[in-house]
């Protein structure tokens, strides 16, 4: 950490300017943090999605009272979460494995490519509540 | 004109703090520069790099209105006002809009920036085709500015292990000369889980780059060749 | 842990990622084209030789996948030894308790 000598003879560390908040951040970057957050959530996902896996297979009881918990109880709202979750994370993640290998990386096609991947999520979750509400 | 500037006195101050200013522009004044350097004459304590004023010494970078450019480039009559300047984002702030290089240039020594070639010296110059030389297009543009790697989110986490875009874009310009002949040197020093892989393709870089250069697509030629060296 | 460092673990993102969407894909497929109640569908789905080997192979994939990618969140954001290894210590226990629960729900 890079520090200065103060006239009175102590030392601090010089400051630095990273305040996120007046950082004007392109599509990009959005996506690219979604990306992370959403990935986070299907890694805590991923042991419910274990149990699931468990009670969906012991019975038809089983199925019946893992379909129950995801569609009407307290947990409901969390699935929406996961159905976000995992739609942007595999469209922002198919962005950059077609990145990866040449496909869309001029400036013009990441930031068309950020913003589906975006609205993918959005999306999703909409079209999920609305099958929600009609069932 | 009205701006607000990004001030610290590391004598004076506790902290740093915004100051605001409010100046008569003139027909004379066509970039920013040309209104920070007429804002010295209200304000001569305003500290801030500068040099060439034509955008090729890269001294001038900030962060403007929220993204990184260089003043001596950036237009008055594109400025939305207030005008918010502030200094590159992660960097030590020295003074006002004055940034430590430090850490920054000693990434860019690190991968070492010349034409390696220890073989029999040349009889006159190491040849290179138009082919070769364009490869270099991109490339050689770099004016070490600092723009991208202050605008890149895994450089502000690890600025002292991550390479960063600007760094690594000119990693690539040596290992794609064909005259260097430190390839595979060059691809292992940055084959490691910070120095190259804390990229995460967030494209920042090739964003706020002044020159419209592309350190990402650098980076991504990076991954592929050392893919290719280590099948 | 050396044997995940720099390429090596790009690449095995990459791949997990392609295998997870292939899985993904090649395991809806019976649960929509076969007949019966969905129970009946998925149990069947589930339990057969192939769908056992895909329903492992997807959450084998994803413990790796999710692995590598958190490690690069402590990674960029944990800095201090102190919180990293124990962080780090944490979430591989989950990922390994996870691939053994699998394991004994599909055998």
């Amino acid at each position: 950490m890079q520090r200065q000598p103060v006239t009175n003879g102590a030392v601090r560390p010089l400051p630095k300017f990273l305040n996120l908040a007046q950082i004007r951040f392109p599509v990009g970057a959005i996506a690219s943090i979604l990306h992370r957050v959403s990935g986070v959530v299907l890694v805590v996902a991923l042991p419910l999605l274990a149990s699931a896996l468990g009670e969906s297979l012991r019975s038809p009881q089983g199925f019946d009272a893992v379909l129950e918990s995801a569609t009407r109880s307290w947990f409901t709202p969390l699935l929406f979460v996961g159905v976000w979750a995992l739609v942007h994370h595999v469209f922002a993640g198919v962005r950059h494995l077609l990145m990866d290998i040449g496909v869309g990386v001029r400036l013009s096609q990441a930031r068309a490519s950020a913003l589906v991947s975006i609205a993918a999520g959005i999306v999703a979750v909409l079209v999920a509540l609305l099958a929600w509400g009609l069932r | 004109m009205k701006l607000s500037i990004y001030r610290f006195d590391p004598d004076a101050d506790e902290r740093p703090r915004m100051q605001d200013y409010d100046i008569e522009l003139r027909h004379t004044d066509r970039m920013l520069l040309d209104v920070l350097l007429r804002l010295k004459e209200v304000d001569d304590s305003l500290s801030f790099r500068r040099s060439c004023r034509e955008g090729v010494c890269g001294s001038d970078a900030m962060n403007i209105n929220g993204r990184n450019g260089l003043a001596c480039i950036h237009p008055v009559s594109e400025l939305k006002e207030p005008v918010v300047l502030r200094p590159l984002p992660g960097f030590p702030v020295v003074r006002d809009l004055v940034v430590d290089m430090t850490q920054f240039f000693a990434h860019y020594r690190s991968i070492r920036p010349y034409v390696i070639d220890d073989g029999p010296m040349p009889e006159r110059e190491r040849l290179q085709s138009p082919e070769e030389r364009e490869r270099l297009d991109g490339l050689y543009e770099c004016i070490l500015c600092a723009c991208c790697s202050a605008f890149c989110p895994s450089y502000w986490w690890n600025p002292d292990k991550f390479i960063g875009p600007a760094g690594l874009l000119q990693a690539w310009r040596f290992i794609t000369d064909s005259r260097d002949t430190a390839r595979s040197e060059r691809l292992a020093y940055l084959d490691d889980v910070y120095r190259l892989y804390r990229c995460r393709t967030i494209m920042n870089c090739t964003e706020v780059c002044p020159k419209g250069l592309s350190p990402s697509h650098a980076i991504e030629r990076i991954r592929l060749a050392l893919v290719r060296e280590s099948s | 842990m050396r044997v995940f460092s720099g390429q090596r673990a790009w690449l095995l993102q990459r791949f997990t990622a392609i295998a997870i969407l292939v899985l993904l894909v090649l395991g809806a497929f019976p649960l929509v084209t076969t007949d019966g109640s969905a129970y009946e569908r998925w149990h069947a789905m589930a339990t057969s030789t192939h769908g056992v080997v895909l329903v492992l192979a997807f959450f084998v994939s994803m413990g790796l996948h999710a692995w590598i990618g958190v490690r690069d969140v402590v990674l960029d954001y944990v800095h201090a030894p102190a919180l990293r290894l124990p962080l780090l210590a944490v979430v591989a226990f989950v990922l390994i308790a996870v691939q053994i629960r699998v394991l004994m729900i599909l055998t």
